[in-house]
Parts: C-alpha cells; sequence; structure tokens
C-alpha cells in the first residue's frame, strides 16, 4: 500500500461503463483522483484516456464529484481523497 | 466479411447520430447495415481501400474521446480501441474529433482531427504517432479555423511516392511535404482573395480549402473546392488557376461555393462538384439538387441533376459528403444534411435515392470488399 492511500468509491455512468469491464461501481485504493482514475486504468486499460484530456485534465463534458463537491475544474493530481470517499464520473448533459 | 461477399460494393455513411453501411452486389439493389456507435457522431468512416477487409470509423464521443474503431465483419462486431490519436501535453492542445481517415501508401492509417492535426498508425488504429512537423509546425498559433472549427480534413497520399503528401486544413491552407513529413511547405498561391477577383500571389497563405481530389490518372493533377471557387494545379505550375466554367457563382465569395469534391476513379481530367448558393446560405441553389461535372480538367463544367430532387431542396452537401467507387462505370454517392443518400451508377449520368431520413450525413466513402 502506497502512503497516503485510502480505500474509495468510483460510481460510473452507463456510458462509461463498456470502457471498465461493464460495471457501475468499484472499490479502489487512491489518495488522489488521478491515483483512482490510474488504478481503474490499470485494470481497464484505455480507462483513463475516456476521462483525460490530451493535457491530463478531466476532459471537457466530463464532471466529476468527490461526495457532493464538483472538482473537475481541477487538475486531477490535485484532488485528494480520504477513506470513505465517494467519487462520481457523471458526462454533463447540455444541447437539444 | 459477415454476408457481404467479395466484389460487392460497400459505402460508409457517417453521420450525427452513428455509423450507416449499405453494401450491393449490383448497385442496383442495397442491404442497409446499423446504426453503428448509437448516439454518437461518426465524422468520417472507410472501407480500407488496399484489402477491402477493415472497416474503420473515426468515432466522435463529446463526453469520452475520439477514437478510430475497427470492424473486420462489416459492423457486427467494433474494436474501441484503448487510445485515440493525442497531442502532447505540453503542446496545450488536445484532439475533439477524428475529421478524416485515409489509408496510406505502405499501409499505414492517417488520421486528420480537429484542432487541425496529422497522426499515423501503423497497428490498425490501436496506437498513433503524430506528425509533429505538421502538428507543432511555427506559426500554427495563427492557423484560423473555418466554421467547422480548425480541422484537418483531406489527406492525399501520392500513390507513386511514399514520401510525398498533401493535407488540407480549415482555414490554414494546403500543406505539402516530399520527404515523409519531416517538414512541411503551403501550396496556396492562385487562390481568390475573399469576394474579389484578385488572387494570393504568396503560397504561405491561409485560405480555406474545403476539399481536394487527385486527377485519377494522374496524380500530380490537383482539384479543389475552396471556399471563394474551384481550382485546379499541377506539379510544376507556379500556383492555382481558376477553374470554374460552368459553375454557378457565390454572390459574396466572387467563386463558386461548395465543400465536397471528387474525382472519377479512372477518367482523366473528371470531378465532380456540389455547388451551394454561397457562405451565407449553405444550401443547393434554388431548392434544386444537381452535381456538377468537369471531363476536361476543370475547363467547363456541366449540370447534372437527372433522378435528383428539383424542387425544395434546401440542404448542404458536407465536404465528405461524396465520393466515388471504384466501378466502370464509376459509382458515386451523395449524402446530404437532411438525410438523403443518393447513387448513380452510371458516373453521375442519373441518381436515385438509395436512403432517406437517416441522422445528418457528415460523410459517405465507397469500397470494394475484397479490395480493388
Amino acid at each position: 500500500m502506497v502512503e497516503g492511500e485510502t480505500r474509495v468509491r468510483l460510481e460510473l455512468p452507463t456510458g462509461l461503463r463498456q470502457f471498465a469491464g461493464g460495471k457501475g461501481s468499484y472499490e479502489v485504493r487512491a489518495a488522489t483522483l488521478a491515483d483512482a482514475i490510474a488504478r481503474l486504468n490499470e485494470e481497464f486499460p484505455g480507462f483513463a484516456y475516456r476521462v483525460l484530456d490530451d493535457q491530463v485534465k478531466m476532459r471537457r463534458y466530463v464532471l466529476v464529484f468527490v461526495n457532493e463537491d464538483p472538482v473537475a475544474h481541477l487538475r486531477p493530481e490535485d484532488v485528494r481523497l480520504k477513506g470513505g470517499d465517494t467519487v462520481h464520473i457523471l458526462p454533463s448533459v447540455a444541447g437539444g | 466479411m459477415a454476408d457481404a461477399k467479395k466484389g460487392e460494393t460497400v459505402v460508409t455513411v457517417g453521420t450525427r447520430k452513428g455509423l450507416f453501411v449499405f453494401h450491393s452486389k449490383d448497385r442496383r439493389r442495397w442491404k442497409k447495415r446499423g446504426p453503428y456507435f448509437e448516439g454518437v457522431e461518426i465524422r468520417h468512416a472507410i472501407l480500407d481501400p488496399m484489402e477491402g477487409k477493415a472497416l474503420y470509423a473515426g468515432v466522435t464521443s463529446e463526453h469520452w474521446g475520439p477514437m478510430v474503431s475497427r470492424s473486420t465483419n462489416l459492423g457486427d462486431r467494433w474494436d474501441l480501441g484503448k487510445e485515440g490519436p493525442r497531442f502532447t501535453k505540453e503542446s496545450g492542445l488536445t484532439v475533439t474529433r477524428i475529421w478524416q481517415l485515409q489509408q496510406g501508401v505502405d499501409g499505414s492509417l492517417y488520421a486528420g482531427t480537429e484542432p487541425a492535426g496529422l497522426f499515423r498508425s501503423e497497428d490498425h488504429g490501436v496506437t498513433w504517432s503524430s506528425v509533429d512537423a505538421l502538428n507543432y509546425r511555427e506559426g500554427r498559433d495563427k492557423w484560423p479555423p473555418g466554421g467547422g472549427g480548425l480541422c484537418l480534413h483531406t489527406i492525399l497520399p501520392y500513390p507513386k511516392d511514399v514520401k510525398r503528401m498533401l493535407v488540407g486544413i480549415s482555414a490554414a491552407g494546403i500543406f505539402t511535404t516530399n520527404n515523409g513529413g519531416s517538414s512541411w511547405r503551403m501550396y496556396d498561391a492562385g487562390i481568390r482573395e475573399y469576394g474579389k477577383q484578385k488572387f494570393f500571389d504568396k503560397e504561405d497563405t491561409s485560405t480555406c480549402v474545403h476539399k481536394m481530389v487527385r486527377d485519377p490518372t494522374d496524380p500530380a493533377i490537383l482539384y479543389q473546392q475552396n471556399h471563394a471557387g474551384v481550382f485546379r494545379r499541377s506539379r510544376g505550375d507556379p500556383e492555382w488557376s481558376v477553374a470554374e466554367k460552368g459553375l454557378p457563382v457565390a454572390k459574396s465569395t466572387g467563386g463558386p461555393f461548395g465543400f465536397s469534391m471528387v474525382a472519377h476513379p479512372h477518367d482523366r481530367g473528371t470531378a465532380y462538384v456540389v455547388p451551394l448558393v454561397g457562405d451565407y446560405n449553405r444550401v443547393t441553389p434554388k431548392g434544386a439538387m444537381a452535381v456538377f461535372r468537369t471531363t476536361n480538367g476543370g475547363k467547363r463544367w456541366e449540370r447534372l441533376s437527372k433522378g435528383l430532387p428539383q424542387k425544395d431542396a434546401w440542404f448542404n452537401v458536407l465536404r465528405d459528403g461524396m465520393r466515388a467507387d471504384d466501378g466502370d462505370p464509376a459509382g458515386l454517392y451523395v449524402g446530404t444534411t437532411t438525410g438523403q443518400l443518393y447513387a448513380s451508377r452510371n458516373d453521375g449520368n442519373s441518381w436515385e435515392l438509395i436512403a432517406d431520413h437517416l441522422p445528418q450525413v457528415q460523410s459517405v466513402e465507397a469500397g470494394t470488399v475484397g479490395g480493388r
């Protein structure tokens, strides 16, 4: 176990599950949002590409909440996680 | 390849909402497959022209990133891929759309992207490498976007020389390499200044190329539908020259306006365009659809409309909305922004509707199962 890592839950929307083994919920050990994405990418290569842009920021139309706090505007490595946190990844809904 | 047999014609239709695939033994009766990638925009899809075995689709998911997916059974199953083309972190750029797919002379796969970038894959689209000399070319920060964004939408390998290639970027202009992409120069001299009868005299001028094709019998001859007119250029010519006689002229641009252009697969000097009213009204003139053909290298264009709607046809044909197959006589296919797919199996002399009520057509490509 890496120092600072803690057990968190990731909740994935329907459209993203096809790139993550088909399930909507995973528990991973992570210290930051970047770690959590990296853990899932280890299990499902290509997952990180689906949510991170070429600048390794969250994609423009991807929303992320840690519990109830929006964090998609932050760099994933700057989003600290603590034990029991739930990370919700959602597609933003827009258009007509 | 599923129920399609070797020698069948395949037409891939990329739309705002998924990919449709049509195939036919005789180009009279068509079978439809799809839509694939339900609800997702497909800017471009191709049947690999060399072997005619694999479909490639440029999949633009606004949420989950742009990808190139591959199918070896005409769409029954798609390899969704792991990663699409990417710019470097240092560039400050992020690929958002796949605009164009093109097979290279050596069998590699090229992708043109938005923001404008050229990427190459040597493993059927699984991994990609950036063509850095173009993608990070000095001055790219000044490349102006077109109405559809800053996109690399045309990739023209040179059939006889793997080191030669041209690309079109809206609205940065045309770039050419003769050393395998190690360096690029611009190729825009002779294009009309917007709304004038004056022409740029410098190659390194940003012009809004809409589509560019090679002459089928001499790939050193190019034809171009530009925002500001229709032009022709042969290697060695000092500049592009106007090739518009017989085409309707837009009031705004000073020349014929349109997006799509395709070359005949066999006949020298033969190419097709679909003129629109102008950049201020991107629909077919007078609500009457027509494809225009030149058979003499752009010296004269003739209007072809038999079988095409001549009343209340108010739509656009986008830059990749028209393609030819390699049949003899040639089959031509035109997809509209209102969801019609028209086909001709006699060089464009007459047309028939083979699909209606599709989502907005972004691109049409034609190929042959088993290759040419």
